[in-house]
C-alpha cells in the first residue's frame, strides 16, 4: 500500500442528481442547485453544514454561486479539476483530499450543464475564438484540418486499434449493445426501454468513420451531486458509506487533451495505465476482486483499451473478452449496470460515481451480487482519474 | 463545355476520337433550342447515313520516336518499351513500340487543318443539330489494338457510322446516341487497330439536373481544388458554406509561429532541438531531452506513411467538404501530423500507405471575421504517394492465382484489400497535365489549353482531354502490372470532366485472368471530384501464357524480315 492517506478514511456519504434529458428546462446554476440538494438529501445533512465544493474547470457553475444558493455562510475550501471528462474521479480525490487534511468537513462535488439543449458538446470546437495561449494553440495541430469534434479525435485511436488488433466495428458496436441492455431497465436512463442490437449498431450512419452514431454517446442535459466526508462522519449519516477504498489522477506519455497522437502507441490509454497502478497498489486489490465496473464510455472504443489498462485482460485481448457477453449482467464483469453514458446519461462521468455508490450500497437498479468493490473510472483520451468504492465494512 | 458550334470542329468530329467530355452536372451554355419536332423525315434521314464510310484518311507523318517521346512526357508514362531501344529489344515486342493508347492520334488533324466535309458521321451531327440536337457528351470510347505500332509506320484510318440510335430520353436530356468505328491499317494494309467511339447529341435543357451537381466533390474530397468550391448561401437548412476560408484558423503563438511562417513558404517545418537535435511535433517551449530553450527547425521531406486515418461525416462545419477524410502521417524523418488527405477516396485508405506532401491554400488572405491579422493561411495536406512503376512483369499464372486467392478472401475482406486489387494511383489534375496532355495527343480544341476560350464557352476551367485520360489509364495498367505486358483493348465509359486543381484517383482490380492464353481483364475506375470521370475495363496480356510468345515470336519473325529487307531497299 503506498500512502494515499485518505484512502479507507474517507467515504461518499450522499449522491444526487436530477432527471437526465434532452431539454431540462431549467438553468445550468438551477440543474447544479437541485443535484446538490438531493445529494445533501440523500445523506441527510442540511447545507450549513458543507465548507468545500469541487467542479470541473469546464462547469460553467462558479463555487461562488453555488455557494449563495445552497445558503452557505461561508467555504473553506474550492478548488476545480481540467481537462473535462477526465475529472469525476478527481473531484472525489480532491474531497477526500481536504476532509482527510481537516480543510474541510463536508464537501460537495458537482457537475451540470444544459449539454444537450445548449451547447453540445459533440458539435465541436471549430467556432471557437482563435487566441494564443498555449491551449488554443495546441488546436492549431487539428481544427484547420477539421478534427473538430470528440469523435473525431477518438476515430483516429479506433483506426489503429484495428489496425493493430484486428478489432472491427462490430467489437465497438457490442459496447454499446451492453450498455443499452442496461439502460433498458434502468428508469432513469434516457434510454430506458430502448435497447439496440448489433444490427442496430451496424445500419447506424457515420459519424466519423470508424464510428457510428451508436458508438457515440448522447449529450444530455442534467445535474449530479456527490458528497465527500471522512468514513467517520459518513457512519453518523443516513446512507451506508461508500468508501473510498483508492482515488487517483494520471497524465503520462506526451499527453495531449483527447489527441495524443504523438506519443509512440496508439492502441493503449497510458494515463489510465497511471491510473490503475495508484488504484491496486493503494486499495490492496487488483482486477478479480472488481464485482463491477463503471468504465468512461462516451465513445465505444476506449471501453475495450480500458479493460485491457486496468487489467482485466491483455492487450489486444478486450475484443475478445467482451464477445461472451462478459460485460453484460450475469457476465464475467457487468460493465456499467446503470447503462453508462451511451444508456444513462452522458453527464461527464459524474453519473457513474453515483452508480458506483449505488453498487456497493447494494440499491443499484441493475444490482450486481456481491459488488464489495466497485471501479469507476473517468474519461479516456484525456488526463484522466478513476475511483475504487468499497463496502464499509 | 464546348458550344454547339464546336462540336463540328472536335477531332472527334472529325474522326479521330476525342469529343470533349461535358460534364453531367453542368450542362453546356447552348443557344436557345431550335424546336424541330422529330419527324419521320428526320429518322429516316438519320438511318439512311448508317453504313456509310469516309474515305480512308492517311496520317501527315509515320509513326516516329519524336512524338512518342513527347506522349510519354506529357503522360509521364516511364515504360522504357517506347523510348530504350536496347530495352525494348528484350520485351515482348523485339524492339521500340508506340505507345497503343496513341493508336488514334497519329492521323489526327494538326492545328490548322480542318476535316474533309464527306465524313458520314459529320452529316449526321450537322442533321441532328439543325434539328435542335446541339449538345454534345462522348458517352464511349473502345479501343482494340492488334499489333502494336513501330516507328515508320503510316497509319490511315476508315471512318464508319455503324448506328444512330433512336430518339432517346436521358438524364441528360432526349437526344440520340451516334456511334463510328475506324479502321486502323498501315501502309502494308495490316488492319493494326480499332476505334469505336459513341457520343450523344442531345437538346439542351430536355433533362434532369441530377441532385449530386449540388455536392461536386462527394466522390472524391480533392480539397484544393478551386474550380470545384461553391460559394452558395448556407442558410440553416443547407449544408454549411464549404469555402475553405471559413475554416478554423490555427491559433498562432511564439511557440508555433515558425510552423505558420514555414506553411506560408511550403515548408514543412519540424521543430529541432539546437543543443541535440530531437525532433517534436507538436512543438514544445523546451527540449526535454537536453533541456535546452533553442529550438530551431528542419524542413520535412514531405515522405511519409499513413499512420492512422479518420473519415468525418458529422456534424459539419463551414469550410470543409463532407465525408472528409483526415490523416495521421507519419513522416520519413520519425515526427506525425495530422493533415488533410485529399486525392484519395475514403474507400482507399489505408493504414501504412506511402503519401505525399502537397498544400491547400485555405485562407487566400485576410477574412471576414478572422479574429487574428496574420495574413493568409496555407495547409499542409497529403495524397496517396505514386505507386513505384513496376520493372518485372506480373506472369498471366499470377494474376489467375490472385484472383483466385481475393476471391476466397471476399466474404472476409480486410481493410487492407485485396489480392486482385491494383494499388490505388492519385494524379494531380494540373493545367499542365491538361495542357502538354491535348498537344501531345494532338488535341488542339480551345478548351484543352485556353483558359479565357474554355471560360467564354461556358466552361469551368480548362478541362483534361479524352485522349490523356485514356493515356494515363494505360500507364496506370502497365506500371502496375509491369512493362511488358500487351494491351489488346481500352473500353471506357466516359463521365464528369477533370479540371486543374482536381485529382484523378485511379483504382483497378484484376476480374479474370486465362493462365493458357495469358488474357488478363482489369476493371478499372478514374474518378474526380465531380464523379466518376472515367470506368471501364483493359484487357491486356501478361507473360506466361500462349499469346505472349506467340506476339514474341511473330516480333522476331518481323524484325528479321525487316533486316533482309532493309538493304535491299537502299541498293
Amino acid at each position: 500500500m503506498s500512502g494515499h492517506s485518505y484512502a479507507g478514511r474517507t467515504a461518499i456519504a450522499g449522491i444526487g442528481a436530477t432527471d437526465f434529458s434532452s431539454d431540462s428546462g431549467r438553468s445550468e446554476l438551477r440543474l447544479a442547485l437541485e443535484a446538490c440538494v438531493a445529494a445533501l438529501d440523500d445523506a441527510g445533512l442540511p447545507a450549513s453544514r458543507v465548507s468545500g465544493l469541487v467542479t470541473f474547470t469546464m462547469d460553467g457553475n462558479p463555487e461562488s454561486d453555488l455557494m449563495r444558493g445552497l445558503g452557505i455562510s461561508e467555504l473553506t475550501s474550492f478548488s476545480r479539476i481540467h481537462f473535462g471528462g477526465g475529472a469525476p474521479c478527481a473531484t472525489v480525490q480532491q474531497a477526500a483530499l481536504a476532509v482527510e487534511a481537516g480543510v474541510a468537513d463536508y464537501v460537495l462535488c458537482y457537475r451540470a450543464f444544459n449539454e444537450r439543449s445548449g451547447r453540445r458538446f459533440g458539435s465541436g470546437v471549430g467556432d471557437r475564438p482563435t487566441g494564443t495561449t498555449t491551449e488554443q494553440a495546441s488546436f492549431a495541430w487539428t481544427s484547420p484540418y477539421g478534427l473538430l469534434t470528440p469523435a473525431s479525435w477518438v476515430a483516429m485511436f479506433a483506426t489503429r486499434m484495428m489496425h493493430e488488433h484486428g478489432v472491427t466495428t462490430e467489437d465497438f458496436g457490442r459496447v454499446a449493445v451492453a450498455c443499452r441492455r442496461h439502460a433498458a431497465t434502468n428508469p432513469l436512463a434516457r434510454f430506458h426501454e430502448r435497447p439496440i442490437t448489433l444490427a442496430d449498431h451496424q445500419a447506424s450512419r457515420w459519424i466519423v468513420e470508424p464510428l457510428r452514431l451508436l458508438d457515440c454517446c448522447q449529450e444530455t442535459d442534467g445535474g449530479q451531486a456527490i458528497l465527500v466526508t471522512t468514513l467517520e462522519r459518513a457512519r453518523d449519516l443516513r446512507r451506508p458509506p461508500a468508501v473510498i477504498e483508492a482515488a487517483a489522477q494520471g497524465m503520462a506519455d506526451d499527453q495531449q487533451m483527447m489527441r495524443s497522437f504523438f506519443r509512440e502507441s496508439l492502441v493503449g490509454l497510458p494515463e489510465a495505465a497511471t491510473c490503475a497502478r495508484q488504484l491496486w497498489e493503494t486499495s490492496g486489490l487488483g482486477p478479480d476482486d472488481i464485482a463491477a465496473a463503471v468504465l468512461y464510455d462516451h465513445f465505444t472504443p476506449f471501453v475495450l483499451t480500458q479493460l485491457e489498462e486496468f487489467g482485466f485482460c491483455g492487450r489486444g485481448e478486450a475484443a475478445d473478452f467482451i464477445r461472451d457477453g462478459a460485460i453484460e449482467l450475469g457476465g464475467r464483469l457487468p460493465v456499467n449496470p446503470h447503462g453508462g453514458q451511451l444508456g444513462e446519461a452522458y453527464l461527464h462521468g459524474m453519473n457513474g460515481v453515483a452508480e458506483g455508490v449505488r453498487q456497493v450500497r447494494g440499491s443499484a437498479v441493475n444490482q450486481v451480487p456481491g459488488a464489495d468493490h466497485v471501479l469507476v473510472t473517468g474519461g479516456t483520451g484525456v488526463p484522466t482519474s478513476a475511483l475504487v468504492l468499497g463496502r464499509d465494512s | 463545355m464546348p458550344t454547339a458550334a464546336d462540336t463540328t470542329i472536335t477531332p472527334a468530329e472529325d474522326g479521330s476520337g476525342a469529343v470533349t467530355p461535358t460534364s453531367q452536372h453542368e450542362e453546356e451554355q447552348a443557344p436557345a433550342p431550335v424546336q424541330a419536332p422529330e419527324s419521320a423525315g428526320l429518322a429516316e434521314r438519320l438511318r439512311a447515313e448508317v453504313g456509310a464510310r469516309a474515305p480512308r484518311r492517311v496520317a501527315r507523318h509515320p509513326v516516329n520516336e519524336a512524338m512518342i517521346a513527347h506522349w510519354c512526357d506529357a503522360i509521364g508514362d516511364a515504360n522504357p518499351a517506347y523510348t530504350d531501344a536496347a530495352y525494348a529489344a528484350t520485351t515482348v515486342h523485339g524492339g521500340l513500340v508506340a505507345p497503343p493508347a496513341m493508336l488514334d492520334v497519329w492521323d489526327r488533324h494538326g492545328l490548322l487543318e480542318r476535316r474533309e466535309a464527306d465524313d458520314p458521321r459529320a452529316r449526321v451531327i450537322a442533321t441532328l443539330e439543325q434539328a435542335g440536337f446541339v449538345s454534345v457528351v462522348a458517352v464511349n470510347a473502345e479501343l482494340e489494338i492488334h499489333r502494336y505500332l513501330r516507328p515508320g509506320d503510316l497509319l490511315g484510318n476508315v471512318q464508319t457510322l455503324t448506328d444512330v440510335s433512336a430518339e432517346k430520353r436521358t438524364a441528360l436530356g432526349v437526344g440520340h446516341f451516334v456511334t463510328s468505328r475506324h479502321r486502323f491499317t498501315d501502309q502494308a494494309g495490316e488492319h493494326v487497330g480499332d476505334l469505336q467511339f459513341r457520343i450523344l447529341k442531345f437538346r439542351p435543357g430536355s433533362g434532369q439536373r441530377p441532385p449530386a451537381a449540388a455536392n461536386p466533390n462527394s466522390a472524391n474530397p480533392s480539397g484544393g481544388s478551386s474550380v470545384t468550391t461553391r460559394r452558395g448561401p448556407s442558410g440553416p437548412s443547407g449544408p454549411p458554406d464549404p469555402d475553405p476560408a471559413r475554416r478554423p484558423r490555427p491559433a498562432i503563438n511564439r511557440d508555433n509561429q515558425f510552423f505558420w511562417d514555414g506553411t506560408r513558404a511550403r515548408e514543412l517545418r519540424i521543430q529541432r532541438c539546437d543543443g541535440c537535435g530531437a525532433l517534436f511535433s507538436p512543438p514544445t517551449a523546451r527540449c526535454w531531452h537536453c533541456g535546452g530553450f533553442e529550438l530551431g527547425w528542419i524542413v520535412a521531406s514531405g515522405r511519409g506513411r499513413l499512420y492512422s486515418h479518420a473519415v468525418v461525416h458529422h456534424p459539419p462545419a463551414p469550410g470543409f467538404r463532407y465525408p472528409l477524410p483526415v490523416g495521421l502521417v507519419e513522416l520519413a524523418e520519425g515526427t506525425r501530423v495530422v493533415a488533410d488527405l485529399v486525392g484519395c477516396p475514403p474507400a482507399g485508405l489505408r493504414v501504412g500507405m506511402p503519401v505525399e506532401l502537397t498544400w491547400v491554400e485555405t485562407h487566400p488572405a485576410l477574412v471576414d471575421g478572422a479574429s487574428d491579422e496574420r495574413g493568409p493561411i496555407t495547409l499542409p495536406a497529403f495524397r496517396p504517394a505514386p505507386p513505384p512503376r513496376r520493372t518485372d512483369t506480373l506472369t498471366a499464372p499470377e494474376a489467375a492465382a490472385a484472383i483466385q486467392r481475393s476471391g476466397a478472401s471476399e466474404a472476409s475482406e480486410g481493410p487492407e484489400g485485396s489480392e486482385a486489387e491494383l494499388a490505388l494511383w492519385s494524379v494531380p489534375v494540373t493545367a499542365t497535365l491538361i495542357v502538354s496532355g491535348a498537344i501531345a495527343t494532338r488535341d488542339f480544341q480551345p478548351v484543352h489549353h485556353d483558359r479565357e476560350l474554355a471560360a467564354r464557352r461556358g466552361s469551368a476551367d480548362i478541362f483534361l482531354n479524352i485522349n490523356t485520360s485514356v493515356g494515363l489509364l494505360q500507364r496506370y495498367v502497365s506500371d502496375t502490372l509491369g512493362p511488358d505486358l500487351l494491351v489488346r483493348a481500352i473500353r471506357v465509359r466516359l463521365g464528369a470532366p477533370a479540371y486543374p486543381g482536381d485529382h484523378l484517383v485511379f483504382t483497378g482490380r484484376l476480374t479474370a485472368a486465362d493462365a493458357q492464353t495469358g488474357r488478363v481483364t482489369v476493371a478499372v475506375r478514374a474518378a474526380g471530384g465531380l464523379g466518376d470521370h472515367l470506368v471501364g475495363t483493359v484487357e491486356v496480356v501478361l507473360p506466361g501464357g500462349r499469346e505472349h510468345d506467340e506476339t514474341r515470336a511473330a516480333a522476331a519473325r518481323a524484325a528479321t524480315a525487316r533486316a533482309v529487307t532493309a538493304p535491299q531497299a537502299r541498293s
